[in-house]
């Protein structure tokens, strides 16, 4: 008899212990990799990957204005802890390379864009930007997240990033950025879709705000915009002129606010063409958790949504 | 005949294409009567820096009123007048009833209140530019906005054509204007008051650059021309009426941003009068001939 | 002198038309610059304040105009009065643009206020008053074009319109030449006639020998207070260099009271705490 419960006892112990050495080693390496996303939709992109091993902290949040961005102290903190920073780059953080000497980071950096062949910075000619913040793009437009398929590149170097960071969950890490790919990749077909019904004539936007050039290039959706790229830039008398004798003579129906730039004159040009400003895209941020567009997917669908509808003339 | 055709369609062409360009001439229209007046006696008085000072003295306002409701415009500038409204009666009294002055009263009320303001913002994290937003710009004047800038030049011409004998006593004389009226405070606090109102509402429609620039510039350059009150306050608006017109027109035609175009329109204007109005440089030099007597 | 002076006064009712000091006491941070001052001004009197520096003549004279809160003591008579002032230094901004008729016609603030019509008549009386103080022809000049004399005389034309029934000048003649100290003092004589009552602070005792009937010695009291030739002596004038010394800092509180006189509590007359705080 007793011989026969210690071996049923052994055999459960047996089996018990492979099943526990998973849970033994991650107890050790339980506590989550601690990652800075410069702002909220590359926040997003680095959570999709790193899942539940990755605690990432966002400078620039939902709403707020990447171009204006001042870090506080306590950011500056974060930035100094953490073991991994993404960044956008194509210069976009002009403030990024001052935070990171005051916060003497030396950890790892992570520059997603790279791999991506940048669009140069649209403009309409002679225009000039205001009083700048001290950032230039450097002639180069940094909005490539604006096309799924360079969030694709972003994507597999955010895992290569996290993958040098924290080696012993790489696996996790490849296995998330390869399933949000293939997300990716359906929403980009999605979005082809989207536009197929609509003949290429017709595709004109107009916003305040020249961030969609990646979109353009990539869905063939012609945007016209009354200012440069960066939040200040004053409008010129002759742009808007252009901008609104465009309109009439195509018979654009598509005008759209940012929800960080001035408004005003997009509802001058509306009042001035006949049409009404319909509603809001986002360009550099996500909405925040309750609204349209709080995950880059919901926000590249909420977009297009928003613009087919448009020009649709529903 | 085709040239002076062609000049017409230069001149009122876009005027007449462009409904903005119509808002936009409206607004310096009434811009120019409003707050040109008020920037002669601001010069009179010595306070020309003011109005820089004053854009900085108002962000906790426009800091609290978008706590309160948002990017919402109207808060924001209601918030801005109440904060404005403080700082100049604030550094008024100050300046009325201790040893320190207008300037340095003032000085030390805008840091105060710009310090909060910024404190303010910094504390609720957010990171939008809140003076850019709202300070609005010349080519985008809605109704509301040209509604605010019409109630604000009827306020400041009824309110200018009251105070004004004793405002002029006031800058004259005010030790005389205390002992026979005692009108001397409503006339500082009045003249302070709509100085702000002046400022904030070219703020809301106009912008920082064009709203300071077109209250200071066109009474400095009528100083050169004319000597009487009432000449320098009819002047003034004149010029930054044309100036600003002239600017609208070349920033269409040049493609500049309208606002620069248009202070920068007033400042030749100011050059060009200290050199050559009789008043200015010109009055340093030694003439070829005198009078008998 | 001035104690039984004093003593006289605090217990003769007083009577109307002119201006009675009772102990009046102005001081600057605790130091009294006036000291228990009292006397009396006749209705109709011209009066010449003199007194080494630092006697407290301006200060008097801001004290009659309502500019200066009493630590203690009171003025009667001032109740009703329209007082005309004229600084030792104008706080005139010169470079404001406005011809001299304007800045003339201020005087008649008391008829015109703030949004009265200028009608002929003030314009003529204004021109009038021009007239006398020798500035015709010079009403459209802008004010930055007038000598220090012409000024003054400017000044003297806004004090005419004012039509005050006591005039308070400080140190008038200060800057200005001998024909126009000699054609102000006509107008000052002329308003004697008038029934007005001058009070003028002056430094030239040539002057005031020659043309005012009445003067105050002073030197934080009154030192000497009447009829100038008695006042205007050597040994008057050794007294007040005496009396007057620069304030102390150590000096103890003063424990004089006045008999009859108020109170600190029940100082300044309605009229100087209200002008003193506009």
């Amino acid at each position: 008899m007793k011989p026969l419960h210690t071996r049923r006892h052994l055999l459960s112990l047996a089996l018990l212990l492979p099943l526990s050495l998973p849970a033994l080693a991650q107890s050790a390496a339980d506590k989550p990799l601690r990652a800075v996303a410069s702002f909220s939709i590359l926040g997003d992109l680095v959570r999709q990957v790193g899942g539940e091993h990755v605690a990432v902290d966002v400078l620039v949040g939902p709403g707020a204005d990447a171009h204006v961005f001042q870090p506080t102290p306590a950011q500056a903190r974060q930035v100094a802890q953490a073991q991994v920073l993404f960044s956008n780059g194509l210069g976009f953080e002009g403030w990024m390379s001052r935070l990171l000497k005051t916060a003497g980071y030396k950890g790892k950096q992570v520059v997603v864009s790279q791999g991506i062949a940048p669009l140069k910075e649209a403009g309409h000619g002679g225009h000039s930007h205001g009083h700048s913040h001290g950032h230039s793009h450097g002639g180069v437009d940094p909005h490539a997240w604006q096309n799924p398929r360079h969030v694709i590149t972003y994507v597999d170097n955010i895992a290569k990033g996290l993958c040098g960071a924290d080696a012993p969950r790489c696996e996790a890490y490849r296995r998330n950025a390869a399933a949000y790919t293939v997300q990716l990749q359906a929403l980009d077909a999605e979005i082809a879709n989207a536009w197929v019904a609509i003949p290429a004539v017709q595709r004109k936007v107009i916003t305040s705000h020249d961030a969609f050039g990646y979109y353009a290039k990539a869905y063939n959706v012609k945007f016209l915009a009354a200012q440069g790229m960066s939040t200040d830039s004053e409008a010129s008398a002759k742009g808007v002129g252009q901008l609104v004798r465009q309109i009439k003579k195509d018979n654009i129906k598509a005008l759209f606010v940012e929800s960080i730039s001035d408004p005003r004159l997009i509802e001058q040009i509306g009042r001035e063409t006949g049409v009404k400003p319909a509603g809001e895209l986002f360009s550099d941020s996500l909405s925040d958790a309750n609204g349209a567009a709080a995950t880059y997917l919901a926000m590249m669908r909420a977009n297009t949504a928003a613009l087919t509808k448009a020009i649709k003339g529903q | 005949m085709t040239a002076l055709s062609g000049l017409f369609q230069a001149v009122a062409g876009p005027f007449i294409e462009f409904d903005f360009m119509r808002r936009a001439l409206l607004g310096c229209l009434l811009l120019s009567i409003s707050a040109a007046p008020v920037g002669v006696f601001l010069m009179l008085r010595r306070m020309s820096l003011t109005g820089d000072a004053m854009a900085h003295a108002i962000l906790p306002g426009a800091a609290i009123g978008y706590l309160a409701a948002g990017l919402s415009l109207t808060a924001m500038t209601i918030g801005g007048v109440i904060a404005g409204l403080g700082v100049a009666m604030g550094s008024g009294l100050v300046a009325r009833h201790t040893v320190l002055r207008e300037d340095t009263s003032l000085a030390a009320f805008y840091l105060l209140s710009l310090a909060l303001g910024v404190l303010i913002v910094s504390v609720r994290g957010n990171s939008v530019d809140l003076l850019h937003v709202l300070f609005g710009t010349v080519l985008a004047l809605d109704d509301a906005a040209l509604s605010l800038l019409a109630g604000i030049a009827v306020t400041t011409l009824v309110a200018g054509a009251l105070l004004f004998r004793p405002l002029v006593l006031e800058c004259l004389d005010p030790g005389f204007l205390r002992r026979v009226s005692a009108l001397s405070p409503l006339a500082h606090y009045g003249f302070l008051g709509l100085l702000v109102i002046n400022l904030v509402a070219g703020f809301h429609a106009l912008g920082t650059l064009m709203a300071v620039g077109i209250m200071v510039l066109p009474a400095a350059t009528a100083r050169f021309w004319v000597r009487s009150l009432t000449a320098l306050l009819m002047l003034a608006s004149a010029l930054a009426l044309l100036a600003s017109a002239s600017g609208l027109l070349i920033s269409y035609h040049a493609d500049w941003p309208t606002s620069p175009t248009i202070v920068l329109c007033l400042g030749v204007a100011y050059i060009v009068s200290m050199l050559l109005a009789p008043f200015g440089l010109r009055a340093q030099q030694r003439s070829s001939s005198h009078l008998q007597a | 002198m001035s104690e039984s002076f004093a003593s006289t006064l605090s217990s003769t009712p007083f009577a109307g038309g002119g201006i009675a000091l009772h102990s009046v006491t102005v001081t600057y941070q605790r130091h009294p610059a006036l000291h228990h001052l009292s006397g009396c001004f006749e209705p109709g009197s011209m009066t010449a304040v003199v007194g080494p520096n630092g006697a407290g003549k301006t200060t008097l004279l801001r004290a009659l105009a309502g500019d200066l809160l009493l630590q203690s003591g009171r003025i009667d008579g001032l109740a009703g009065q329209r007082m005309a002032w004229l600084p030792q230094h104008s706080e005139i901004d010169r470079s404001f643009p406005i011809s001299v008729r304007e800045m003339v016609m201020h005087g008649l603030w008391h008829q015109l206020g703030a949004w009265g019509w200028r009608r002929a008549a003030h314009r003529a009386a204004c021109d009038q008053a021009l007239a006398a103080v020798g500035l015709t022809g010079m009403e459209q000049r802008p004010i930055d074009t007038l000598s220090g004399g012409q000024m003054q005389r400017a000044l003297f034309a806004r004090l005419i319109l004012e039509d005050a029934a006591v005039i308070l000048l400080d140190e008038p003649f200060a800057a200005v030449d001998e024909p126009t100290s000699a054609d102000l003092l006509r107008l000052i004589a002329q308003w004697q006639r008038e029934g007005k009552t001058v009070i003028a602070v002056l430094h030239d005792l040539r002057l005031v020998r020659e043309h005012f009937p009445q003067t105050l010695l002073l030197a934080r009291k009154a030192v000497a207070w009447g009829p100038t030739a008695q006042v205007l002596t050597e040994a008057n004038w050794l007294r007040a260099k005496h009396m007057r010394e620069p304030f102390d800092e150590h000096a103890p509180l003063c424990e004089h009271t006045e008999p009859n006189a108020r109170t600190a509590s029940q100082t300044a007359p309605a009229h100087s705490v209200k002008r003193a705080l506009a």
